[in-house]
């Protein structure tokens, strides 16, 4: 069985950050192999909305990871931070809005995805096959982490965390194309393109509205992961997406806590109330019957 | 009733809202549309537009338009207003009036030189709350405005990121100073000098602080402090930071007080609005301004705010780009 630490941030800094992160990867027993040279970060980042809102990963968070890598492997492995462009979003404008254009730095470089060179792929999931490309940055790495957001979002798949985030990853910019089989594409995206590891930012998240929640979370399990964001967003994680992606083989739902309890965190996740549960189906129907569309207000 | 025979010169974001409110006008009628985009064309003749055009050159020729609003991005505005001048074409012209003094006097000349209509699009000088304060202030009933607070803070151009708005591509030249002249201050700040010039008349002078929050070559938000010749010190903050659009004005008298606060409503109660009155609270001021503008040309009266509102808006936020106050550490 998978282990998920949970780890509280101390203070809100990049040293703080750094020492949590830390912590988090010695309680899921993980250590980084010395030989490591070449390491993909690939954050969450939506649209223009900065960290602030708790929808993109904070480049402080990223930027204490870099630092500890810096520390765990070697002074100056060559970091690429990947994003791909999507419908409403230019990553070379993502970048600099959210604050990354300041880590390129000391073999630190932004990469988009869109414009990397890739290859084709065909992934099986069930009955599907997906027809993928995968990025040469994300194939030829020895090391790929995920750094995703915690984000609640009613609809398909209601939580976003770390196997949407690798969805990401797909460099066709117009990824709507895949939503009407979403569940699948976000698991054939984990299929062809593997990370090994897991940090989550969970520093500010993303309910009903952000918050401070603190939260470092860790695993080398991205479905263990998601269950547990799942559970502290207070929502059953029993999950389509997360059940297609273990039958998968791409984890388990099942995993062991390590560290802070995750009742904590839940606790404190900005969840929906009866009254926003409410207005939230009575504005999809609005939505439904393309009452917007036929009043003019989209 | 006559009925002015409208043109609508691009369907962006903003030519798309004025062409919704042109469609519910009884004083106008839109013949026609412009733009380059071949989906927004086909989408307007679905609202049951009849002429669409790839070129508003040729939209200019027709002899079928009495008026045309303008909607393009700002770069667009002097040879497209110029034009249409050209053509005895009276114009609603989209704020800013142009992205610097320079063609802003340009329009203004033209649009005098032709005698031409020429109005500048800023429907807040049409929202009943802030004409409500306008009142107020004539009527002396608040004595003395000593004090003026103004606020218009929003997403910006990037309308996916206020709350529950769906993700949209913002247009490059939004990111481009040449494009637009300038960020925040320009965009949201016309607005605001605009109604306090409205309230208290001519800028004496105007300092400003610039924030760059998203690393945009363009300000992303600002902090004003203006005086006014007849003795008003306003303070202006505005902008594209935030999620939640707030747009208000306080106004602090010798006498009294009072405040006006244009927010918008509940998806669901303007729904019902748009329902039920056909417009809702938060956009009527746009079908407000262009039912006084098509009042203006039916009847030949010069409408305000005119193209020399538009200029002296743009010479304040001149100025107030050359006297910024670095404020950071």
């Amino acid at each position: 069985m998978s282990s998920v630490s949970f780890v509280k941030i101390q203070k809100n800094t990049v040293a703080s950050t750094r020492r949590a992160i830390g912590e988090a990867l010695n309680l899921v027993d993980y250590s980084f192999k010395k030989e490591i040279r070449n390491v993909v970060i690939k954050p969450n980042l939506c649209y223009y909305w900065d960290y602030s809102t708790g929808q993109t990963t904070d480049p402080r968070f990223v930027q204490a990871l870099i630092d500890l890598l810096r520390e765990k492997i070697v002074p100056n492995p060559n970091i690429s931070i990947v994003e791909a462009d999507a419908s409403a979003m230019k990553c070379r404008h993502a970048f600099k809005f959210l604050g990354y254009e300041k880590l390129a730095k000391n073999n630190v470089k932004l990469v988009n995805l869109s414009e990397d060179r890739s290859d084709p792929v065909a992934v099986r999931v069930g009955r599907h096959i997906a027809e993928l490309r995968v990025p040469r940055t994300i194939r030829d790495a020895d090391l790929r982490i995920n750094v995703p957001k915690i984000k609640y979002i009613p609809g398909q798949i209601k939580i976003t965390c770390a196997l949407k985030n690798i969805f990401g990853c797909n460099p066709y910019p117009k990824k709507i194309r895949l939503h009407p089989q979403l569940e699948v594409a976000i698991v054939a995206t984990n299929k062809a393109m593997r990370f090994e590891l897991c940090i989550v930012d969970g520093n500010i998240v993303s309910g009903v509205q952000p918050r401070r929640l603190g939260l470092v979370m860790a695993s080398e399990d991205s479905v263990a992961i998601d269950t547990a964001a799942a559970r502290i967003a207070g929502l059953n994680s029993n999950l389509r997406y997360l059940r297609i992606a273990s039958h998968e083989g791409i984890g388990n739902m099942s995993f062991v806590p390590k560290g802070e309890p995750l009742e904590y965190f839940k606790a404190r996740y900005p969840q929906q109330s009866s009254k926003d549960k409410l207005l939230g189906i009575a504005y999809k129907m609005v939505v439904h019957m393309r009452l917007g569309k036929r009043l003019g207000l989209e | 009733m006559k009925k002015v025979r409208l043109g609508i010169i691009g369907l962006g974001y903003v030519g798309k809202i004025h062409l919704s409110h042109a469609l519910k006008l009884e004083n106008a009628q839109v013949i026609g549309v412009a733009d380059i985009s071949r989906r927004a064309l086909s989408d307007a003749r679905k609202q049951g537009v009849k002429k669409t055009f790839s070129d508003y050159e040729q939209l200019l020729k027709e002899p079928d338009f009495d008026a045309v609003i303008i909607g393009l991005p700002t770069h667009l505005h002097r040879d497209c207003a110029i034009r249409a001048f050209e053509a005895g074409k009276d114009v609603f012209l989209e704020k800013p009036i142009a992205r610097n003094v320079k063609e802003a006097k340009e329009i203004a000349t033209a649009a005098r030189e032709s005698s031409a209509k020429l109005m500048v699009g800023y429907p807040q000088r049409f929202n009943p709350i802030f004409c409500e304060l306008k009142r107020k202030i004539n009527c002396c009933e608040l004595g003395d405005v000593e004090i003026a607070d103004a606020t218009y803070v929003s997403s910006g151009p990037f309308f996916h990121r206020a709350v529950d708005q769906a993700p949209s591509p913002v247009p490059e030249w939004w990111f481009d100073k040449e494009s637009t002249g300038g960020g925040a201050l320009m965009d949201l700040g016309c607005h605001l000098i605009n109604l306090l010039r409205w309230y208290f008349g001519e800028v004496a002078d105007i300092r400003s602080h610039l924030g760059y929050r998203y690393n945009i070559d363009l300000e992303d938000h600002a902090i004003c402090i203006v005086q006014f010749e007849h003795g008003t010190t306003a303070i202006m903050n505005v902008g594209w930071f935030s999620q939640v659009f707030q747009l208000k004005v306080d106004l602090l008298g010798s006498v009294a007080n009072a405040s006006a606060e244009h927010r918008p409503e509940n998806h669901l109660v303007t729904a019902a609005k748009m329902f039920t009155l056909g417009n809702s609270r938060f956009l009527y001021p746009h079908l407000a301004e262009l039912h006084y503008f098509s009042d203006c040309v039916i009847k030949g009266v010069k409408p305000s705010p005119s193209g020399e509102d538009g200029l002296k808006d743009l010479e304040a936020i001149d100025l107030a780009y050359k006297n910024t106050i670095d404020l950071r550490v």
